[in-house]
């Protein structure tokens, strides 16, 4: 396009043309919609119900576009309380900060099982912690309808979400794939005191100690004072959690890159 | 007589304030306020990861979410020297102009409101639905998609997607015939448009007006064009550039754009159809991947000596010319991230084009200037 | 009995009553409860609010109506769950605004302020008893019956502007100004296109007029003056796209910003009854009234109350049509409406006047008429 547009359509004074294009599309915008007006009926009939999905499209004559609610939709979460492995990604992935992890029965006494208790007066519904979770066990579904008499009833715990799981709504399947060559946990061994902290907590038990040899104390050096032994990490185990860094008392776990 | 036209008022479309200063029915000054919606996004930005950012983007502007997620990610992945692939370039060259479509159909739904027009107003509403439904069908969410990524996107397009837009496409070029019959074709509605709001090219220049205002003054100004990005390079489309620097002249400016963007979309759904590849970069930083894992001790972090970079970008918004500037200072945070908002340039520039027209003529200027107020205030 | 009429009705209903009443009482009470006076009074009475309930449910129904086909122009349903496809919708918006507080701004005049949306509310109200709805359906034969109805329904602009002013808000003030503006802009062509159509039909009588029209409908002799007095009904109504004095986007409501509950309901109710009553003036004028054209089958028109039937049909349609309107144009400006209105309508209602004036005086209106009529 070269030319600079212009509005093309002349004025006319004539009193008759004056109003006679809007009125003559109104009217026929009229006579499409009298039978089959676009509203869906909301309460009555909604935009997951099945006709939705396949047969209303724009050729119809309704203009609902590509079957509304797709299994992808971000709504209420799902949580499979049973293979949560309380490994907090989702609290810790959580920009809004509405997932606090909170302590469910199943755990051992000394190791609580936590599971995710969501604030969905907080919740932006990015879903970046369904993308983190690990083991797939929080989800997102194609639930929406939230509204509750009162701020508390706001903040869903986990056995709440496991009954959304229970109701086996349809899930968002897309799961965003991991990269290849994800960082690792790797150990700076000088510093380790073989305390087992990491591999008491890791949620996938992928951490084993492994004893390693005790050095020959040199004259007139001390030995430091320490279990002989320094965690091995599976890598296909991990889950990148973070929980070993964090626990570690002489932080002598960081991450690394595996080249 | 001093009127102040909002907080709450139609006109507003979001929370200002325009101050008018009016003699019987003549406007002889203007005084535009804003801040009302301010949430501090850009310092907020500062105690997230580079991709929590992304979702405070889709909440700057409400109706264009996608484009300001393009623009945060395009500095970002400068900062970070990220290169992201090919195919994730032509998505979010989809997303931005399937975004521009339905921020235009909000716009003339606005717009002809603004008018007394009460259903096209419907009409364009009803028609942005199939495009927030196109793009639901792939981010999962209507308005709020959070799907780019510093790297690239989500997750690629379902199975069937472009058989659908295409379909999308077809129906809403037929719409388009329709709305200039309601409106162009319309005496009363050329009456209401014709002259009013006049903004030179010079003026405009001055004041740093962009997007389809500028445009509409005859400046043939395009980032898209001018500084291309994404996959605009190898995409064929044109400027609409209009000489009237009026209301109408804006009218016809973002209807042309509106088409551009449907040919535009054909040639990108064509692409992708026949392309298929990766979505996100390799081999990114920790905190961008997968993860998302904890912060750990922040000194360890700091230790990696993660590359430090600038970034800046500047895209063609629907409202206009919007940039970013993202400081990467090798931490998990963006050290300092700063937007200009076309729209904040476009509203401060009102006694430009406000004075010495009525008051009746004031919804339909500032309609046309098409106001995202969240955006404004960020 | 006298004829068939709604004070007729009302009457002999109030009479039967007393009487049945009075037979069964004692000597003084009888002779003074079937004292003529008090069944005069009495049946003035229940003539009002026979009049008040059906000009209530009709204009409610008008609103419906309104709902219903501005959905379906912005292709959507309209009203459809409370009634019978939302039937009763209006009843509920209006109970829910009878319940709301009433409240006044503290800086507003409170005579003004009050007095305003109940005098517009009345006056409205006054125009049923004037207009005659079918044969004998009326207060009584006045001669100036469509004087009367016109000098009635320009009342409206003192009593908005009245209320406007007493709100004491910028924006009402300029609403009320506009509307005031307006409706003295636009009653000078409104009432030369209605002197054509007494140019014709020779009378100010309302039921003559319609009388006039049994052979053929005025609306295609004087089309000239449908058209003006469509449009001056527009703007008389304060209809789109007319409806500046209350254009939401600049004025957030014009006159009525301040007011809420059941004086915003008054106005509501008001602005709808006058809806209504230009709708009966247009089929009263120019579409024949409760006559319908002699091919239409007997079968039509001869069922009990038919006229009324008929009239009311038209005086729907011819609302539809200003929906359409509605539906389809925007808003004009004030200096533009009222250049048209002096400018243009002006002269055109003079040039109805004039051909009116012709077509009396060459006595070709049958050609015009809408069928061919065999009496004329």
């Amino acid at each position: 396009m070269t030319e600079p547009l212009t509005a093309t359509e002349k004025t006319s004074d004539n009193p008759i043309l004056w109003v006679a294009k809007p009125m003559v599309t109104a009217a026929r915008q009229f006579a499409r919609s009298l039978l089959h007006p676009s509203t869906v009926v909301y309460p009555f009939e909604r935009l997951e119900d099945p006709k939705f999905r396949t047969e209303v499209g724009i050729e119809s004559g309704k203009p609902i576009g590509v079957g509304p609610i797709w299994d992808n939709y971000r709504g209420v979460h799902a949580l499979n309380i049973d293979t949560c492995i309380s490994c907090n990604l989702c609290a810790f992935s959580c920009p809004d900060l509405c997932i606090d992890m909170v302590t469910v029965p199943g755990g051992d006494p000394k190791h609580p099982k936590k599971c995710p208790q969501i604030d969905y007066g907080k919740c932006s519904y990015c879903g970046f912690c369904s993308d983190a979770c690990p083991e797939g066990c929080l989800s997102m579904t194609t639930r929406y309808e939230l509204s509750v008499h009162s701020r508390r009833e706001m903040v869903f715990p986990p056995e709440k979400l496991f009954g959304i799981y229970q109701q086996k709504l349809p899930m968002n399947p897309i799961r965003v794939e991991r990269p290849a060559n994800e960082d690792r946990i790797v150990l700076e061994p000088p510093l380790c005191i073989g305390c087992n902290a990491c591999s008491r907590d890791c949620p996938t038990n992928c951490i084993t100690m492994m004893e390693i040899p005790k050095p020959e104390a040199k004259p007139g050096e001390k030995l430091p004072k320490r279990i002989w032994k320094e965690p091995v990490i599976n890598d296909s185990d991990c889950v990148r959690c973070g929980t070993c860094i964090s626990v570690c008392p002489k932080e002598c776990l960081f991450w690394g890159s595996r080249k | 007589m001093w009127i102040n036209m909002g907080p709450q008022h139609p006109m507003t479309h979001g929370l200002w304030n325009l101050r008018v200063k009016i003699d019987g029915e003549l406007i002889t000054d203007c005084d535009p306020e804003m801040g009302y919606l301010h949430r501090g996004i850009e310092k907020i930005s500062e105690d997230r990861h580079y991709n929590e950012v992304i979702t405070l983007m889709d909440r700057t502007c409400y109706v264009a979410g996608f484009a300001w997620e393009h623009l945060y990610v395009l500095a970002a992945e400068e900062a970070l020297h990220i290169q992201p692939p090919e195919r994730a370039e032509y998505l979010r060259t989809l997303c931005e102009e399937f975004q521009r479509i339905g921020s235009h159909l909000m716009w003339y739904a606005a717009f002809v409101q603004d008018i007394g027009l009460m259903s096209p107003f419907l009409y364009g509403m009803r028609d942005r639905d199939l495009v927030l439904d196109l793009f639901q069908s792939y981010t999962g969410a209507r308005m709020t998609y959070e799907y780019m990524r510093v790297g690239g996107v989500r997750n690629d397009l379902p199975p069937g997607f472009t058989g659908h837009a295409r379909k999308v496409l077809d129906w809403l070029s037929d719409r388009f015939v329709e709305y200039d019959r309601l409106c162009l074709g319309s005496d009363i509605f050329r009456k209401r448009c014709d002259g009013l709001g006049v903004l030179s090219a010079a003026d405009c220049v001055a004041t740093g007006v962009t997007g389809p205002m500028l445009r509409s003054a005859g400046v043939k100004r395009d980032v898209r064009r001018d500084r291309p990005y994404a996959a605009y390079p190898q995409l064929d489309f044109d400027v609409a550039v209009a000489d009237g620097a009026d209301v109408t002249a804006r009218y016809l400016v973002r209807m042309e754009e509106m088409r551009q963007s449907v040919r535009l979309l054909r040639q990108v759904l064509d692409w992708l159809d026949h392309h298929p590849g990766p979505v996100l970069a390799d081999r990114l930083p920790r905190w961008l991947g997968a993860p998302y894992a904890p912060v750990g001790k922040e000194e360890y972090v700091l230790k990696r000596n993660y590359p430090k970079g600038v970034g800046f970008s500047s895209i063609e918004e629907p409202h206009g010319e919007a940039q970013a500037y993202v400081v990467n200072e090798g931490s998990e945070h963006p050290y300092r991230v700063k937007f200009r908002s076309p729209v904040f340039a476009n509203l401060s520039a009102t006694r430009h084009y406000l004075v010495g027209y009525r008051v009746a003529d004031i919804p339909p200027i500032m309609g046309s200037v098409d106001i995202c107020v969240g955006e404004v205030d960020r | 009995m006298s004829s068939l009429s709604l004070y007729g009705v009302s009457f002999d209903l109030v009479h039967l009553l007393l009487t049945s009443i009075g037979s069964v009482l004692p000597y003084p009470l009888d002779a003074w409860i079937t004292n003529g006076t008090l069944v005069l009074v009495l049946s003035v009475l229940v003539f009002a609010a026979i009049l008040l309930a059906a000009s209530m449910i009709n204009t409610i129904v008008l609103i419906w109506w309104e709902r219903k086909l501005l959905g379906r122009f912005m292709d959507r349903r309209g009203a459809m769950h409370v009634g019978y496809a939302g039937l009763l919708q209006n009843f509920a918006d209006g109970l829910k605004l009878f319940r709301k507080h009433t409240f006044k701004p503290a800086e507003a005049d409170t005579l003004g302020f009050f007095s305003g949306p109940t005098a517009y509310m009345v006056t409205s109200m006054i125009l049923f008893g004037v207009l005659p709805i079918s044969t004998g359906w009326n207060s009584g034969s006045l001669p100036l019956s469509l004087l009367l109805a016109l000098a009635i329904f320009s009342f409206a602009p003192l009593f908005i502007f009245v209320s406007a002013w007493s709100s004491n808000n910028k924006y009402s003030l300029m609403g009320g100004m506009r509307s005031a503006a307006q409706m003295i802009a636009y009653e000078v062509p409104l009432l030369l296109a209605v002197v054509a159509v007494v140019i014709v039909s020779g009378s100010f009588d309302l039921t003559t007029i319609v009388t006039e029209q049994q052979n053929y409908w005025f609306w295609g002799p004087l089309f000239l003056a449908l058209v003006v007095f469509v449009a001056g009904m527009l703007a008389e109504m304060e209809r789109i796209p007319f409806d500046l004095p209350e254009a939401e986007a600049e004025l957030v409501e014009g006159w009525n910003t301040e007011y809420g509950g059941m004086l915003f309901a008054f106005f509501m109710l008001a602005d709808y009854l006058r809806g209504l009553v230009g709708s009966f003036l247009v089929v009263l004028l120019f579409l024949g009234g409760w006559t319908m054209p002699s091919w239409v089958p007997g079968a039509l028109t001869n069922f009990p109350l038919a006229g009324i039937f008929w009239f009311l049909v038209k005086t729907y349609l011819v609302f539809g049509l200003f929906v359409w309107i509605r539906a389809s144009l925007p808003r004009v400006r004030t200096d533009q409406l009222l250049r048209v209105g002096w400018n243009r309508m002006i002269p055109l209602s003079l040039a109805a006047v004039f051909l009116a004036a012709a077509l009396v005086t060459v006595k070709c209106l049958p050609v015009f008429g809408c069928l061919p009529s065999p009496g004329v």
